[in-house]
């Protein structure tokens, strides 16, 4: 038998088909950052462990460097370079401005991209929802309160 | 304001302004944050340039061993491997950390995770392969990891024996006329007669606090890319302080200092971790001069707990005098700090005994700081570096000694408050308010009407505790800042700071626009860079507002009267007739605006750059209060309700309340993210957070996140209330001081009191983990059996 090493992969990623050739072992996160050059999506561990690297996969949050390239391989993808397409920032977005969400800045992808995976899940949103849906990204500069605010806000909910 | 200011600038000093503010004060967003929520902010990871060289690091298994032999030949000949750097090409060099050096590749390593080699590769698969195909000889040493065995007769003696130290012993020193102390013995602050204290006193407390090595935790793990070309090195990289990286590579590689640029646009958090130039970029930077190609170097997580400067761990032995009425007759104190095998500890050395010191008016005072070496990780500063251990261990104590003669704490802070610096010598701080910070977070938790509770299983109760932090505007450093105002009407700040997210480059630029009297819109920053800025302080310390604010007030008010000098002439006024307020020039007398701003400089027509240096605070270093005329600190408390399950143990904050003295605000917005980045610091030292080593091989056994708990959305309280206590200080910009500092050091006593308060026991070693608080529940007997 011969073993695969490597494979030309195809997905949407913030609405628009692309392809590359990946190794096997090649995660999602490197497949973004390395050749597509989205930057944006954050490591902080690459081992699933702190949530910087979290986009939206099939309308799913995934830790993006915890998903091998090869099993994304058909998938959607979002990543925050794909939250403001378009016309201006996304609404969520300003209100993380707005309400101070970020200091250093590194975490603030993986927020973002866990949160617009949950507001795109359903209708109703309680501020448990919102704790838990980010309580998997790190954040050490404690921009916690904020980005509650803001995804509150967000939500309707104040 | 009523005084005029004191900054402490060179040269005239700008008179204060004459007018209310238009930008200071002000709720204005930070000016990176487009950026940083569009993904568009390219930190150094996301930096690549084409043919760029993979680095890894061969990091020590053992805590201490000498190192035999070093054999690179498998690893060199590993397909796409360019360089590899050890003892046996990099035998006497150096690496430097705020000046020092260190042994790049020590012939005895201290600690598991000290560096032995260096591989640079096409790929990262290569520079991982290679590494672990370098065979290393150790000959392994007794180690020793515990501060009390480490200053023990029969201790190995923690040293590089192959080094001629150079003088300040930032490391270990190579023969300790002490075992293992840094320096050589304790530093000590003492006054009055402490035995005599005692005999005073109704009732003496003798009690030992422990605290742990807390880890930075920066989200983003160090990364760089360095670039030798030219004859010049270029230094992408995590860093909190530019000029000084650029100080430090010059001195480890003979550089001329312009030789060396250093940029760091964007960082993932650094909290005193990456002051200056770290380790790692050394071997970056040795690589790329090796091979002439970019190279770029990223720890991993596991490497960024194993490797980076943390907090050390302390052992604090109190025993204190109170009488009846409630006056401290006496304290003595003594600090056992683990500091690991080096790392920055020399300007550190009292600030575990400041806090007991400074803040209490006692008349009998002995205190003892130990720097401890260990065969641990090296030590450094971490946010509020030891001023948190004291607040932690004093403040805890201040309670006991409170609860012991059944006094209220507050109103027991309140008895033996001391307003000055030195109590029996009555030298004063620029500014100390701490009795309003104390009485703001009280009232705002309801300090004598809580909602307690004190049955069941949720029990609740609340707690505070103070904290003095002196970083502001100390030693060694000159803060620079040039404002240049083009025909145009732009105004352009260039300072060589870092905004480590902070949001220095947004409340300097509205220093910058409040001062030449334009909109903030039309204030551009330059930073992060030192090629085109001047020398400045590494934003750590909580520098930059205190240091660097002076120096950009004074750049723009001399770029304000360049301005108004030219255009008096054209408009046939005095210069001093002149003013300026949001982007338009009036006649002093005149409410109506004689033209715009623009149109000024357009007039004017003559290039204007304005200066700032401040120098350094005077006074003796350490800031002791004892000789110097004014001294400088920032003061703050904090208070917390907190909530206990007495079945599983665990501790939640359910509110909590934080007062810092800033002088002023420059911008609230930003100064509420200090606040609560200071309480994710204090929660977690206080509730979570700590290494665990192994304690007969001294490894570290959590080096992950997962392992190693940071609070999340789940453990923050629901309800935190910032208060800034303003008040004036006339040596600094419009009085306005740091707090990135600070506000995290009360965080955990306030908690443990009032655990305390809740379920009436004290926890004396941190942080409060489930098991250590049912173990001192059980002891009481308050446990039901099954
Ligand atoms: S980088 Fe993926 S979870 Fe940390
Ligand atoms: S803003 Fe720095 S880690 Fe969240």
């Amino acid at each position: 038998m011969v073993l695969k090493t490597s494979v030309e992969v195809e997905l949407k990623v913030n609405g628009s088909l692309r392809k590359a050739k990946v190794n096997v072992y090649t995660t999602l996160a490197e497949l973004l950052r390395e050749k597509f050059g989205l930057t944006g999506t954050k490591l902080g561990c690459n081992r699933g462990e702190c949530g910087a690297c979290t986009v939206v996969m099939d309308g799913k949050p995934v830790y993006s460097c915890m998903v091998l390239a090869v099993d994304a391989d058909g998938s959607e993808v979002l990543t925050v370079e794909g939250l403001s397409a378009g016309e201006g920032l996304h609404p969520l977005q300003k209100l993380f401005i707005e309400h101070d969400a970020l200091q250093c800045g590194y975490c603030t992808p993986g927020f973002l991209m866990s949160l617009t995976a949950l507001f795109q899940s359903r209708e109703k949103i309680t501020l448990e929802d919102i704790k838990h849906s980010v309580a998997g990204v790190v954040c050490r500069c404690g921009a916690h309160p904020n980005i509650l605010r803001a995804a509150a806000e967000y939500a309707g909910l104040r | 304001m009523t005084a005029e200011p004191k900054l402490l600038v060179k040269g005239w000093v700008p008179p204060k302004l004459d007018r209310p503010f238009t930008v200071v004060g002000r709720r204005i967003n930070r000016r990176d944050a487009v950026e940083k929520v569009c993904g568009k902010a390219l930190y150094a990871n996301d930096i690549h340039f084409p043919g760029t060289l993979y680095a890894k690091i061969l990091r020590s298994p053992h805590p201490h061993a000498r190192i035999k032999k070093v054999d690179t030949s498998r690893a060199e000949s590993v397909p796409g491997v360019k360089a590899v750097i050890s003892r046996n090409n990099f035998k006497d060099w150096y690496t430097y950390w705020y000046k020092i050096p260190q042994p790049g590749f020590p012939e005895i390593v201290l600690y598991a995770g000290h560096e032995v080699a260096a591989v640079a590769a096409e790929t990262p698969e290569a520079a991982n392969e290679a590494v672990g195909l370098i065979e290393v000889e150790y000959e392994r040493l007794p180690a020793v990891f515990d501060v009390e065995e480490a200053l023990s007769e029969c201790s190995p003696v923690v040293s590089y024996s192959d080094v001629v130290v150079p003088e300040g012993p930032f490391y270990a020193t190579d023969k300790p006329p002490v075992r293992n102390v840094w320096g050589g013995g304790p530093a000590v602050l003492s006054r009055g007669d402490v035995e005599k204290g005692f005999e005073e006193a109704d009732v003496v407390l003798e009690r030992v606090y422990t605290t742990p090595f807390q880890h930075h935790g920066t989200l983003q793990t160090r990364t760089c890319v360095a670039l030798w070309e030219g004859g010049r090195l270029t230094l992408y990289d995590s860093c909190q302080g530019i000029w000084q990286a650029k100080e430090d590579l010059a001195l480890s590689f003979r550089l001329k200092p312009e030789q060396v640029r250093v940029i760091v646009k964007y960082m993932g958090g650094g909290f005193g971790s990456k002051s200056g130039a770290q380790r790692y970029a050394h071997y970056a930077a040795a690589l790329s001069m090796l091979t002439g190609r970019p190279v770029r170097l990223e720890l991993t997580r596991a490497e960024e707990f194993l490797s980076h400067p943390r907090r050390p761990a302390a052992k604090f032995y109190l025993k204190s005098g109170v009488k009846k009425n409630g006056r401290i007759t006496a304290v003595w104190g003594r600090v056992l700090i683990n500091a690991g095998s080096g790392g920055a500890y020399k300007p550190f050395k009292h600030d575990a005994i400041l806090h007991p010191f400074y803040l209490y008016d006692c008349p009998n005072v002995h205190l003892e700081q130990w720097g401890v070496l260990t065969n641990l990780q090296f030590t450094g500063p971490t946010r509020s570096p030891l001023n948190i251990i004291s607040s932690t261990a004093f403040e805890s104590h201040v309670d006991e000694l409170a609860a012991a003669i059944g006094m209220d704490p507050l109103k027991f802070r309140f008895m033996n408050y001391n307003p000055y610096a030195d109590p029996v010598k009555k030298t004063r701080f620029s500014a100390k308010n701490l009795d309003k910070a104390m009485q703001a977070v009280c009232e705002e938790i309801g300090w004598d009407s809580p909602q307690r509770q004190h049955n069941g299983r949720y029990r609740t109760g609340r707690g505070m505790a103070v904290y003095m932090f002196h970083g502001v505007g100390f030693h060694p450093y000159e803060a620079n800042a040039e404002v240049v105002v083009k025909p145009d009407g732009r105004a352009e700040l260039r300072m060589g700071i870092v905004d480590i997210g902070t949001g220095s480059a947004t409340t300097m630029a509205m220093v910058a626009a409040e001062e030449l009297g334009v909109n903030l819109e039309d204030v551009d920053v330059m930073y992060g860079d030192t090629d085109g800025t001047m020398y400045a302080p590494g934003s750590h310390a909580s520098r930059v507002i205190p240091e660097v604010g002076p120096a950009v007030l004074k750049a723009a008010a001399e770029a304000r009267e360049q301005l108004f000098a030219a255009l008096a002439d054209k408009l046939k006024v005095a210069p001093s007739e002149l003013r300026s307020e949001r982007g338009f020039i009036y006649l002093k007398e005149d409410g109506r605006p004689l033209l715009s701003f623009r149109e000024a400089c357009r007039i004017a027509n003559v290039e204007i750059v304005g200066r700032g240096s401040r120098a350094p605070n005077p006074g003796p270093y350490p800031r002791g209060g004892e000789t110097s005329a004014v001294n400088f600190a920032t003061f703050g408390a904090t208070a917390a309700v907190v909530e206990v399950d007495t079945w599983t143990g665990k501790v939640r904050v359910v509110r909590c309340a934080t007062a810092h003295e800033f002088g002023r605000v420059l911008n609230p917005k930003l100064v509420e993210s200090q606040h609560y980045g200071g309480v994710l610091f204090g929660i977690g030292y206080a509730l979570y957070e700590g290494a665990v080593h192994d304690k007969k091989t001294g490894i570290m056994l959590n080096a992950d996140l997962l392992n190693y708990k940071i609070p999340t959305t789940l453990e923050m309280p629901e309800e935190i209330v910032c208060i800034n206590i303003e008040a004036e200080d006339p040596y600094f910009a419009y009085s306005a001081k740091g707090g990135a500092e600070g506000i995290n050091s009360a965080v955990p006593a306030a908690i443990r009191n009032a655990v305390y308060d809740a379920v009436g026991v004290w926890v004396n070693d941190f942080p409060i983990i489930p098991e250590r608080l049912l173990r001192e529940l059980e002891k009481m007997g308050s446990r039901d059996a099954v």
